[in-house]
Formats: C-alpha cells, sequence, structure tokens
C-alpha cells in the first residue's frame, strides 16, 4: 500500500487544520452557509435528513488493517456504532456532529486516511478494481495510477470549482469490476505493441437523468502522460462545461455537444501544448509510487485443498461461500475472497465497528494487512490462501458475514435513499430488505445465476440502476412511494443502459415484478445463457407481458 | 475594500470606466472587454494604459488578439463557485504570455486564496473584515500536489530534485505498509 | 415561499452544532419533538413563523429551515409528507436509532 511522505502527511494535516478553521468560522458567523456548504462538501460532509453525514475517502478501495480498525473506532466513538460502504469505494458514517468532524478528520489523518473531494464540484475519489494487484486477469495494476491521480486532482488550483462533480475509474483486467464506461473519465489499462502501458480514454460516461455510456477519445495515451492527458481533458470541461443547468453540467452533456471526436481534437490540441511542461510525475516519482504496490510475497501453494474439500461436502453453505464468494488470485493456491455485506434482510454495505474490527483482525491473520472495498459494496480480503477459508468462514460466519451470495441476485447494490438522503425521494434499503428475504434460498440463487439488481431512491442514480441487470428507481408519485423496473442494464465491459419496463409499482408490486422477471428467465434461458444474455435475446416483450399480463 | 497581494506585484490604480464613458486622457483604465473589442488604436493611444474587465464567461481567445495591448486584466467572479476564472488566468499566463497584473473582483473568498495565486492571479478585491482571513489562508499550505503555470513544482518533481533539502533518504526508504 | 397554502404549517431545520431534526415551537425555540412546533394556517401566521426561524438562524442556531404541511394527530401536528415524516421519526430501517427511540435518543 502507499504510505505517507512528510509531504503527503503535512499537506492532511494543514487541511485538517483549515478545516476545523472553518468550523470555527462557521459557527462564529464569519462564513454564511452559502460560502460553508462548498467547503464542507469538499471534506465529505453533508447534511442529510436526521443529521450531518461525513463520506470518508478509502482511495481506489485499498486499506490496511489499522485504517480498517481507525474506521471501526469513529464508528464507535462520533456515531453510531456503524458505517456505511458506498458505490464509490468509500464509508459513510451517518450521525456525525459537526463539531466533532475537525477530530474525526483529525483521527483520519493519523492513519493516513482523508474526506477530501469526497464531494462538491471537484474531482472525487478515484475508483477502481477491487482485485487490483492480485487478479490473474490483469494487464497491470491500476493502482498506481490512481494514487498519481489522487495526488494531482487534490486542491488542483483550477479544478476545485469544476461546473458538477468529476468521477475517474480505472481498470486494469479484461473484465470491468469498476464500471469506467459510467464514469466522466474512464481508462482502461493497456499495452501497446511495443510493450509499453499506457490508458484507452473514455470520457462523458454518467448516470443521473440522462444516462450515457463513455466514448473513447483516445485508443493510448503513454502511462508517462497520464496527468498531462488528464488536465486537457479538464482544461476543456471546465471552461465550456455548462453552468446554467446542474442537470446539464456534467461532463456527459459536453461531451456529447461537442461529439466525441471534437472532444479529442480540443482534448488533443490543447494537450499539445502543455506535454512538455512539468505537470507529469518524473520517472523516479513513477517507480516511487509503482513500489509501495509490489505484489506481496505470497508462495506458490498447491491449488486442491482436501481440507476444503472435506468440509464442502459436508456443509452446502461454505461450499457456495467458496464458489460465489472468491475469484482467482494471480498466485496459484490463492484467492481473492469477497466478504458479503448483503446478509439476507440486511442493509446493503452496512457493517457495524465489531465487523470492522473482526474483517480487521482476519486481513492481519489471512491476508498481508490489507483489505479492498467494491463498488458493489462489500468487502474483499485480496491475499487469501485457499487452505485458510474454512477458518476464515467460521468467523465470519458467526458474526454474519459468512452469506454465499456474490454475484448473485441477492448482492444487491442500494443506495440509502429515503432513510437518510435528503435527495431520496423513496426508499431503497426496505426494497433490498424484502428481495433478499423472498429470494432467501442459496441454492435457487444459484440456480438463477449472475444478476445483478441495483436500486436508486432518485434519479440521481447512487444505486446505479441505469446499469443494473435489473434496475429499480424508487420516485415520489403525489406523495407515496412509486418504484420503476428497468431491465437489461450493464455495468462491465459489455456496458449498457437498462430500459425502464412499464409504469411503475408500489413497495409490494416491485417484489412481485422481480419475481416474474426471474420466473420468464428461468422459463426461457438457453443452457448455461446468462439472466442478461438471455434477455439480450429475448428483448422486453416477453417480460412486459409477464409483468403486467392483460393490463 | 482592502486589497489581498498575492505575489508582490505593484499594484496597479486606475479608473473603471463602463460601455460608453470616455476616459481621462492618459489616465489608467479599466474596460468591459466587450468594449475594448471595438476600439481602435486611437482609444488605446488617448490613455495612459488600458486593462480588460474580463467576466468569467469570456473565452480566453477573445483576449489573445488583445493581450499584448493591455497593462492588466480584472477577471470578475459573479460568484465564488464559477472555476471558468482560475482557468482563464491560467491561460492568460500559459497560452498568452501575459506578465501584467491579474486581478479577482467578485464574490471569492479567502479559502480560494491558494487557487488564485496558483492560477497566476496577483491581487485579490476583498471586503475590509476578510483581508485577515484571506492573508491566514495564503500561509495554510506550504508542499502542492501539482506544477502550476506560475513556477510551483509539484512534491512529485521536489520529492526527486536535489534542491530538496530536508530527509528525504529517510522518506524514501519507508517501506509499503 | 409562493406557494398555496391548504392546511396548517410548521417548520422544521437542523441544529448547526450536531445536524440534528428540530422543530420550531410557536415561540421561536427548538424542540425535537414534532408534536412541539407551532403552526400556522395563514400567509401571515406561516410569514411570522419563517421570520423568527430566520432569525435563528441568522443566530447560528439552525440551518435547512424548510416549511412544511402539518398533519394533526390527537391535536398535535405532525409533518404529512413522507420524507419530513422520516425526519421526525428517525430511519425507518433502524428502529433501534433515532427519534422513535425517544426524543433524548443522543444522550
Amino acid at each position: 500500500m502507499y504510505a505517507y511522505d512528510k509531504y503527503d502527511h503535512a499537506i492532511t494535516n494543514a487541511r485538517v487544520a483549515e478545516f476545523r478553521d472553518q468550523v470555527e468560522r462557521r459557527v462564529k458567523g464569519e462564513l454564511t452557509e452559502e460560502e460553508f456548504r462548498p467547503l464542507r462538501l469538499m471534506n465529505g460532509l453533508y447534511l442529510q435528513l436526521h443529521a450531518y453525514m461525513l463520506r470518508v475517502a478509502i482511495p481506489y478501495g485499498t486499506l490496511s488493517a489499522n485504517q480498517m480498525r481507525r474506521l471501526a473506532h469513529i464508528a464507535r466513538k462520533y456515531d453510531k456504532g456503524y458505517g456505511h460502504f458506498t458505490t464509490r469505494q468509500n464509508i459513510q458514517y451517518n450521525w456525525p456532529k459537526l463539531s466533532e468532524t475537525p477530530d474525526i478528520l483529525q483521527e483520519l489523518a493519523e492513519v493516513e486516511m482523508h474526506a477530501i473531494q469526497t464531494s462538491g464540484n471537484c474531482i472525487r475519489n478515484t475508483t477502481t478494481d477491487q482485485f487490483a494487484g492480485a487478479t490473474a486477469d490483469e494487464v497491470a495494476d491500476p493502482r498506481p495510477y490512481a494514487e498519481l491521480i489522487r495526488q494531482w486532482s487534490t486542491f488542483h488550483p483550477e479544478f476545485s470549482f469544476l461546473p458538477r462533480k468529476f468521477k475517474i475509474a480505472i481498470t486494469g483486467a479484461a473484465l470491468d469490476r469498476a464500471a469506467v464506461k459510467w464514469h466522466d473519465i474512464g481508462l482502461i489499462l493497456k499495452k501497446n505493441d511495443a510493450g509499453e502501458i499506457g490508458f484507452e480514454v473514455l470520457v462523458g460516461g454518467g448516470m443521473g437523468r440522462t444516462p450515457v455510456i463513455g466514448k473513447t477519445i483516445n485508443e493510448f495515451v503513454h502511462e508517462r502522460d497520464l496527468l498531462s492527458y488528464l488536465e486537457a481533458i479538464l482544461r476543456v470541461y471546465n471552461e465550456q462545461g455548462r453552468r446554467d443547468n446542474k442537470y446539464k453540467a456534467r461532463i456527459k452533456i459536453l461531451a456529447e455537444d461537442l461529439g466525441a471526436e471534437e472532444y479529442a481534437r480540443q482534448t488533443n490540441e490543447e494537450w499539445a501544448r502543455i506535454k512538455d511542461q512539468p505537470l507529469d510525475v518524473p520517472a523516479e516519482e513513477a517507480a516511487r509510487i509503482k513500489s509501495f504496490f509490489r505484489a506481496p510475497p505470497l508462495p506458490v501453494l498447491p491449488d486442491d485443498v482436501p481440507a476444503v474439500d472435506e468440509l464442502e461436502k459436508k456443509n452446502f453453505l461454505f461450499k457456495a461461500w467458496v464458489k460465489n464468494n472468491t475469484n482467482p488470485h494471480k498466485v496459484p493456491g490463492h484467492v481473492n475472497l469477497t466478504i458479503s455485506l448483503k446478509p439476507h434482510g440486511g442493509i446493503p454495505g452496512d457493517a457495524t465497528a465489531e465487523q470492522m474490527d473482526l474483517v480487521a483482525a482476519l486481513a492481519d491473520e489471512y491476508s498481508q494487512s490489507e483489505i479492498r472495498v467494491s463498488h458493489e459494496q462489500n468487502l474483499i480480503l485480496p491475499h487469501v490462501a485457499k487452505k485458510d477459508l474454512p477458518a476464515i468462514w467460521a468467523d465470519l460466519d458467526e458474526v454474519g458475514l459468512g452469506t454465499a451470495n456474490v454475484g448473485l441476485l441477492t448482492d444487491i447494490i442500494a443506495c440509502p435513499g429515503l432513510d437518510y438522503c435528503s435527495l431520496a425521494n423513496a426508499r431503497s434499503i426496505p426494497l433490498a430488505q424484502a428481495i433478499t428475504e423472498r429470494f432467501d434460498d442459496i441454492k435457487r440463487l444459484q440456480d438463477i445465476g449472475p444478476l445483478k439488481i441495483k436500486i436508486s431512491g432518485c434519479i440521481n442514480s447512487c444505486g446505479h440502476h441505469h446499469a443494473g441487470h435489473i434496475g429499480i428507481l424508487g420516485v415520489d408519485r403525489k406523495g407515496e412511494e412509486n418504484y420503476q423496473l428497468l431491465l437489461g442494464g450493464s455495468g462491465a465491459e459489455d456496458a449498457s443502459k437498462a430500459a425502464i419496463l412499464g409504469p411503475g409499482f408500489d413497495e409490494h408490486g416491485i417484489i412481485d415484478a422481480v419475481e416474474k422477471v426471474v420466473a420468464v428467465y428461468l422459463g426461457e434461458r438457453e443452457d448455461g445463457e446468462e439472466f442478461l444474455a438471455a434477455y439480450r435475446r429475448l428483448g422486453p416483450a416477453v417480460f412486459k407481458e409477464a409483468v403486467y399480463g392483460a393490463r | 475594500m482592502a486589497l489581498v497581494n498575492l505575489t508582490g506585484v505593484t499594484p496597479g490604480t486606475w479608473d473603471v470606466i463602463d460601455t460608453d464613458s470616455a476616459p481621462r486622457e492618459g489616465a489608467a483604465v479599466a474596460v468591459p472587454l466587450a468594449r475594448l473589442a471595438d476600439e481602435d488604436e486611437t482609444f488605446f493611444k488617448a490613455v495612459g494604459s488600458v486593462g480588460a474587465i474580463v467576466p468569467t464567461d469570456a473565452a480566453y481567445t477573445d483576449l489573445a488578439p488583445l493581450a499584448n495591448k493591455l497593462a492588466f486584466v480584472v477577471i470578475d467572479f459573479p460568484a465564488f463557485g464559477d472555476g471558468r476564472g482560475f482557468s482563464l488566468a491560467v491561460r492568460l499566463r500559459k497560452d498568452l504570455g501575459f506578465k501584467g497584473e491579474i486581478r479577482a473582483t467578485g464574490p471569492v473568498i479567502p479559502d480560494q486564496a491558494l487557487f488564485l495565486k496558483r492560477a497566476g492571479f496577483d491581487t485579490i478585491d476583498v471586503a475590509d473584515d476578510r483581508e485577515a482571513a484571506f492573508k491566514a489562508a495564503l500561509e495554510r499550505f506550504g508542499a502542492f500536489y501539482q506544477t502550476d503555470f506560475v513556477g510551483q513544482l509539484s512534491v512529485a518533481h521536489l520529492r526527486h530534485s536535489k534542491t530538496d533539502s530536508s530527509d528525504k533518504d529517510a522518506d524514501g526508504e519507508r517501506k509499503a505498509s | 415561499m409562493a406557494k398555496k397554502i391548504t392546511g396548517p404549517q410548521m417548520i422544521v431545520a437542523n441544529r448547526l452544532l450536531d445536524g440534528r431534526v428540530v422543530f420550531m415551537r410557536a415561540d421561536g425555540s427548538w424542540s425535537t419533538v414534532a408534536g412541539d412546533a407551532g403552526t400556522a394556517e395563514d400567509e401571515g401566521g406561516v410569514a411570522a413563523l419563517e421570520t423568527l426561524a430566520q432569525k435563528s438562524a441568522h443566530a447560528n442556531e439552525v440551518l435547512s429551515i424548510e416549511v412544511i404541511e402539518a398533519t394533526i394527530r390527537d391535536g398535535k401536528p405532525f409533518p404529512a409528507h413522507m420524507k419530513f415524516a422520516m425526519q421526525a421519526t428517525g430511519p425507518s430501517v433502524r428502529t433501534d436509532l433515532g427519534y422513535q427511540v425517544s426524543p433524548n435518543w443522543e444522550r
């Protein structure tokens, strides 16, 4: 993992002091709320329905065990004993006090963490593959580049007051687990014919009320040019992005208005002017950052572990857990283990302080003290030896973290919705709870196979409903919660926009509708055909008929 | 109003004239960009020096034909969140090679002082009761993650520069944790 | 502000220092109990409540002031719309937290 040097410490500590000063000035009335609001947002502090909410950055979803313990401590001392892991690989606390937030930031700074730019019209936390540096299917580890972007984007003098928020995602693997095509900038690591590393650059993806899939503006930007190229993209956006209407202010609107070709032309023209300035980092710095992400020295172990096989024979749930919650590691005999934060009937992404502490302890014992957060709101132990799986499972299961549903229908993304969020029009969490209770049967879930349900409580799409195989969007219809059903979205390398199937439902109707959609799939699928492929082959009509019948 | 000096420039003083009032002969005048675009050489000869008052929605290319005739530029922010003003200043320094004073006016806030400085501004017009807060904000950070266009190298470069007199070796050898 | 008044109105806000939801009493002080809220049913009355609330905001006591519709339950006001009702009770998915436990749940 990256470790701060004196510069990083100095900058982070200065930020804590600055925010403490800003809070004092706000409380004394020297800053109006209108002035303070963007400043607190740039430190991740929102005002939600019941209280402030603090969003803490987990840069590119990578955490040490010590950092996780600090997150647990903060949940206990300053909050109500839990936190919520988000679709941007961050964590949110739902009950912090304004007056105590500077102390929380101080506690974070001590473990090399912060809440910088987790909100506001600036460049947000760069997200990436939760298995980065540990998966078998990777061109290169995206985390050093994400760290480069973290530093470059922190307090950028020119790009801290953009037209709107700005999100960058990177993937280094063939399978896109970071939804890069749905980001303002998506970066796909690749090698050119000379074996050099660079990026395919996509611009203008985004969700919200106008979902757009990003378009490629450059097939290969050399890794040494990454920051100057990003700077060129951002300068074009900062100058020309719309500021008259917040719903048309994202880069996706500018990129659509200009067209991808024109956006590429303007970017390349600006980049030609700045590429020889020392905007990019020197080679020694790139090497220094990469050195923090060297693969851990894992021993090559046998892939066949008799103890695991035996327990699998005796215990179906363990067998399902191994099958669903592990991904092949690049070192034989190891796996990336996903800890589901989606217990059936539970709140997606929530973890108690005790659960966080346990995960930290397991990371210390079994995973090189490393933890990841996925955009699908789960936790990952990236470097686990297969032989340790039985012991880990026993510990997790005891605290309700042993659910064997990763990638299955109940591994639902849901935003906080109207239970917490001041923007929401409808609740999201109770739907996730009801769906996971309706489908509370791992055998049935495995039969259904990979199926991603994503629920948003309003059009801002924090629950990624546009990218759901099944998407659900909550709306306010004359003071009542109403839910629209969307089908056919994807956040992966085959990104697609989900389409609304028909009229909305109340909270019971939507659960029945999901079950009917699944029934159509089970009846119509061909051998080995997954839900999304079946939907793409069949089209919406057959699903519409089943859900709405003679209506 | 007070003037916060970011760069140690000798700040100019000038008459602000609007779209149709006549300048005093030989005076330094600040003129809206829209009017300057229509003025010919006689106007520039009649006054002592000319500066442009530029709204944030101006394109820097509109300034290009004027830049070498201007002694100073005032970038007027309609709101502190309008980040186009920062790019305008960057463009003036970087692309137009502008060496004169760049001043920020409008409701910018103390917490933007360093951003303004690093984007290329020299001075900021501020309310009297905010002068101290602006000056305090300038002292807040001593290291920066970006190379800018007014001479600040990023820490990425400083970390490997020989002039960095600090305990770089000790830090550079830190192991990943 | 210009919306038509069709029934009793009340004022909700969040306390500046801790963000907790508060309802304004008729005298301009704040309560964590929705039923304590002062109500008004005509333009003049609502404007008077708003003036009181703004005064408190200017004194840096509260923020995010909203005039909301009230329903009267057992003679006491309660937010009519589900979003503000949620503020009065706390999250529906954590009934062990928030105001549904007690108006003094904080300590």
